[in-house]
């Protein structure tokens, strides 16, 4: 009788912790396929990863004083608009209280533009729902909407910085070539936007400018138009892939510029990869090098779970910090009546932040929803990215 | 000028990559009278199994690499005559259409799946060799190409006029019924067909990967799509006119590309395309066999 | 719910895709060239809701009428071209307009801000939707009316005389021709339904993406475009549906569960699919058999 008592007693006692056991699910999405398949990957063990450390640190905390776990989800959108949108709503079907992706800007654009544009504008139908992007660079995106918040690292800010930062290094280099990846909305914008402004607002002239597309395979005449101009510097605006073949070509014809300026989302492991002896040296500004503490648990935290830091992934590990902190400031209830009211509390949160911390140091935020990270240059040495220069 | 005679030179020393392909989608469709989309994604995956001999072993000769494509080459090519055109009856061409999409979809997803998407470094032979020739500048690794395509179209030429297995090939793609009457084994022959072009589709997307430096998965979609132009222009089914389609679309859209920039180049070759189907239709070099 | 109502939304589009590559192909002629009708139809009607501050519907009017020129134009060369080598000419079409698309400017300003296509940047906030307040339900049941009336529409075609006649020209010209259709008609007349067709759902795809740049209208687009007919089924207009719903609704979502295997099995289910239905999911078997029981129930 007493050992019956004693059972009961203790399936109560389980049952009532099990009641306790919470959870606040936060979905990922992005590209799992075709050539950004690595972008995907990357992020989902990073979200991984990072709801791990804060599970095991207790979790989040609700209005009520309980604790939550973070359940995390990743959805493949394949880098496809239409399915990037089904996606989004698929995960506003479901008790997921914010979502962070997507990869890639394309969808992004799309995303955003079905988003409710104005928060409290009754007439305009859009979803209401929180989306917190990790990746998705293309300059200007997070105004499309109120409910689209980015943590992606601020191009004019971190080119204006190595172009100032190169002119003032190396007075005796007067001229910036420019290589563009036309087709591809990122790419194209860096350059013509970015960097060929923020050369030339470093007293830097532009020598020229070669064009080619994502996929290109033969660039021969572009390399001999650089060859022509004989630049200083030449910058390449383009993805890892052609990128490689250019500075491939560029070996080939002789063309040794003395100094090669690259691309944000081009300073990771797919470039060193495919080209690492022709990129030797290339400078690129980034939001993430594994140069402290924070930034080397986070990326051996993310390798655990089968994925690279970089800085697209670790800023899908600074996004769940950040919600962590948004979610306990704004205190949801995690209750999943309140689901809507959650989520525009999080929105809400994510609006009124002003600045975060990163893993490199502290992130500032726009009104846009914008954000303005810490970021340094790293260099191609041997089959690494070496920090270069450290503003911070 | 100068500039316009090495911009055709580069075309054209590229456009052989463009031929290689060309030789096995002409070769096909020549036999089979049947498209076989998969065609260039089977080359790429070809050269990507080529790559698991350097992680066998490490310091592995680029030639060792380009054998073991090839032989992948044949391996898949057999397997997309399998999946595609071995089961599925004559009479639905549409069907064999779809399931060579159908295999491409899944090639890319496969290699996308082990490389996580990412470029791989591929082994050349002789990349860093640069001839001259007056005022211009060749590349040496695709006179090789160039050389190798000329060699296969010799070797197909040769298999195809002077043994038996082409006596077979041919009457098949001539008169099928008429060739099983004659005791040719028809489901043989096209497996054997798809095993050849396969074989050099293997080497095609090893040589395409030893020019372009790296193997992507980018390289599917393109490839498909020079292959299918080339094989229009040279004329269906003549692997000189491959070769020659080739080293023109290499030559043309480079010259496009010097005269009007990058964006517009591609929209000017299906145009070449275009005007080539209404006025030409029958390509280069029209086939002699023309019955449908 | 507004998850399936986007789901709805999307089979709709997917559905006016595949029928305009249906139509097409009951003449013989498989053309890949219905992603650049989709195109054409998407920036125009596109431009005429953004830039010109028309309604939607006569903007998808235009559009339609637009592409349906268009589809004409090509239509006549491609009576020169035969068989599969009509694939890689209306392939090469596509592209072409495809990247003209990724060259076009066209830009004015409204306000402080400038709106229009810009080459390959794309064309943004195509806002018309949101703007005027249609919820998930009122987009899909707007799309879903044009969905209905192409279905109705080819689905009398069917059972006219002209219907008869697109299906004759597709299984054998010559004896078409022997018993006096016009071939040139036909065919012209099919390319040009099924542009115009393509032209309303590129419109729909414009507005309810909100975004739309070269690249959502590739290769890959119009291989779907294709896909979903001969997938399907040229028995019946119902096949392009069930082929849409199996590709989109049962491959793409229903399999997310799925995870990494789902891309995998998208390309092995095709391939398996072709193998064991080489004449689509509804074949003429298929539909008889599904008529039987249709009939048995009513005469017992």
């Amino acid at each position: 009788m007493k050992k019956l008592a004693l059972a009961v007693t203790l399936a109560f006692a389980a049952s009532g912790a099990l009641a306790q056991d919470k959870t606040i699910k936060i979905t990922g999405f992005g590209a799992k396929s075709g050539v950004v398949r690595s972008f995907g990957v990357n992020s989902e063990a990073a979200m991984l990863a990072a709801a791990d450390v804060i599970n095991k640190q207790g979790g989040i905390k609700l209005a009520d004083g309980s604790k939550a776990r973070i359940e995390v989800e990743f959805l493949d959108d394949r880098c496809n608009a239409e399915e990037g949108i089904s996606v989004i709503r698929r995960i506003a079907s479901t008790d997921a209280l914010v979502a962070i992706g997507p990869t890639c800007s394309n969808v992004a654009e799309p995303l955003f533009g079905i988003l409710q544009k104005k928060v409290g504008d009754a007439g305009d139908s859009g979803l209401q729902f929180p989306v917190f992007t990790d990746v998705a660079i293309k300059v200007g995106l997070a105004k499309i909407s109120e409910w689209a918040f980015r943590n992606v690292p601020n191009e004019m800010t971190m080119y204006n910085s190595v172009f100032y930062w190169l002119h003032q290094k190396y007075p005796n280099l007067k001229t910036v070539y420019g290589g563009v990846e036309e087709d591809f909305a990122h790419s194209r914008a860096t350059w013509h936007v970015v960097m060929k402004d923020r050369a030339q607002a470093s007293g830097f002239s532009i020598a020229g400018e070669s064009k080619w597309l994502l996929a290109d395979t033969n660039f021969a005449t572009q390399v001999r138009e650089m060859k022509k101009a004989n630049a200083d510097i030449i910058a390449i605006s383009a993805h890892p892939f052609s990128t490689c073949g250019v500075l491939r070509e560029m070996q080939r014809q002789g063309v040794k510029p003395k100094l090669l300026v690259g691309l944000t989302s081009s300073s990771s492991l797919e470039t060193l990869q495919g080209c690492a002896k022709q990129a030797q040296g290339i400078i690129i500004p980034t939001s993430f090098a594994p140069v402290n503490k924070e930034a080397r648990f986070a990326a051996e935290e993310t390798a655990k779970k089968k994925g690279a830091a970089d800085l697209h992934s670790m800023a899908a590990w600074e996004n769940m910090f950040i919600l962590k902190q948004v979610m306990e400031a704004e205190k949801i209830s995690g209750a999943k009546a309140n689901l809507q009211a959650d989520r525009r509390k999080i929105r809400d949160g994510l609006a009124k932040l002003a600045t975060t911390q990163g893993l490199l140091g502290v992130t500032k935020r726009d009104a846009e929803g914008e954000a303005d990270k810490p970021y340094l240059f790293v260099q191609a040495k041997g089959n690494d990215w070496v920090v270069l220069h450290n503003p911070l | 000028m100068l500039d316009f005679l090495q911009a055709v030179s580069d075309g054209v020393l590229f456009g052989a990559t463009y031929a290689l392909i060309g030789i096995g989608f002409t070769l096909v469709f020549g036999v089979m009278h049947k498209l076989n989309l998969a065609y260039a994604a089977a080359s790429v995956g070809g050269a990507y199994a080529g790559l698991l001999v350097l992680g066998v072993m490490a310091g592995a000769p680029p030639w060792l690499v380009f054998l073991c494509a090839f032989a992948a080459g044949g391996v898949l090519g057999y397997l997309v005559y399998l999946s595609c055109f071995h089961f599925i009856p004559l009479g639905s061409p549409l069907a064999t259409l779809m399931a060579t999409v159908g295999m491409l979809l899944l090639i890319d997803e496969v290699i996308v799946h082990f490389t996580n998407g990412m470029p791989l470094a591929y082994p050349a032979m002789f990349d860093d060799v640069m001839l001259r020739a007056g005022e211009l500048t060749l590349r040496g690794d695709l006179l090789l190409v160039f050389g190798i395509a000329v060699l296969c179209m010799v070797g197909l030429l040769l298999l195809l006029y002077r043994t038996r297995l082409g006596l077979a090939t041919r009457a098949v793609s001539q008169q099928s019924v008429a060739a099983q009457l004659c005791g040719i084994r028809v489901g043989l022959v096209n497996a054997m067909t798809f095993v050849i072009t396969g074989l050099l589709g293997g080497i095609a997307g090893a040589l395409i990967g030893a020019s372009v430096g790296a193997l992507s998965p980018l390289l599917t979609t393109p490839l498909t799509v020079k292959g299918l132009i080339v094989t229009v222009i040279g004329g269906l089914g003549s692997i000189p006119g491959a070769i020659i389609a080739g080293l023109l679309v290499g030559g043309f859209e480079n010259v496009f590309q010097l005269f009007r920039g990058v964006t517009e180049r591609d929209l000017y070759v299906m145009l070449l395309l275009f005007v080539f189907l209404v006025f030409r239709p029958g390509g280069l070099f029209e086939s002699k066999d023309d019955h449908h | 719910m507004d998850f399936y109502f986007g789901l709805a939304q999307l089979v709709g589009v997917h559905t006016l895709l595949g029928l305009s590559a249906y139509i097409v192909l009951l003449t013989g002629q498989v053309s890949l060239a219905q992603a650049g009708f989709f195109a054409v139809g998407a920036y125009t009607a596109g431009m005429l809701t953004v830039l010109a501050g028309w309604h939607l519907v006569p903007a998808l009017g235009i559009g339609a009428i637009v592409s349906a020129a268009t589809a004409c134009a090509v239509g006549f060369p491609a009576l020169r071209v035969k068989g599969l080598m009509l694939v890689i000419a209306t392939l090469a079409f596509g592209e072409a307009v495809r990247l003209f698309f990724f060259n076009f400017d066209y830009q004015i300003a409204k306000g402080d801000i400038k709106v229009g296509p810009l080459g390959g940047e794309g064309f943004r906030q195509i806002r018309f939707f949101p703007e005027n307040g249609w919820g998930t339900l009122e987009v899909m049941l707007f799309m879903w009316v044009f969905v209905l009336l192409v279905m109705a529409l080819l689905w009398w075609f069917d059972r006219s005389r002209y219907g008869t006649a697109l299906r004759a020209v597709g299984e054998d010209e010559v004896a078409a021709q022997a018993v006096g259709i016009n071939l040139t008609a036909i065919k012209v007349s099919a390319m040009t339904v099924g542009g115009a067709i393509a032209g309303i759902g590129g419109g729909l795809y414009a507005h309810y993406t909100t975004h739309i740049e070269h690249s959502s209208f590739n290769i890959l687009v119009a291989t779907f475009a294709l896909a979903y007919p001969i997938v399907g089924g040229l028995q019946s207009v119902f096949g392009t549906l069930i082929a849409v719903i199996f590709v989109q609704a049962f491959l793409i979502e229903g399999l997310r569960e799925l995870g990494d295997w789902r891309n995998l099995l998208f390309g092995a289910l095709i391939v398996l699919a072709m193998n064991l239905r080489p004449n689509g999911i509804l074949d003429a078997r298929a539909l008889a058999a599904l008529k039987r029981a249709f009939t048995r129930g009513r005469n017992a």
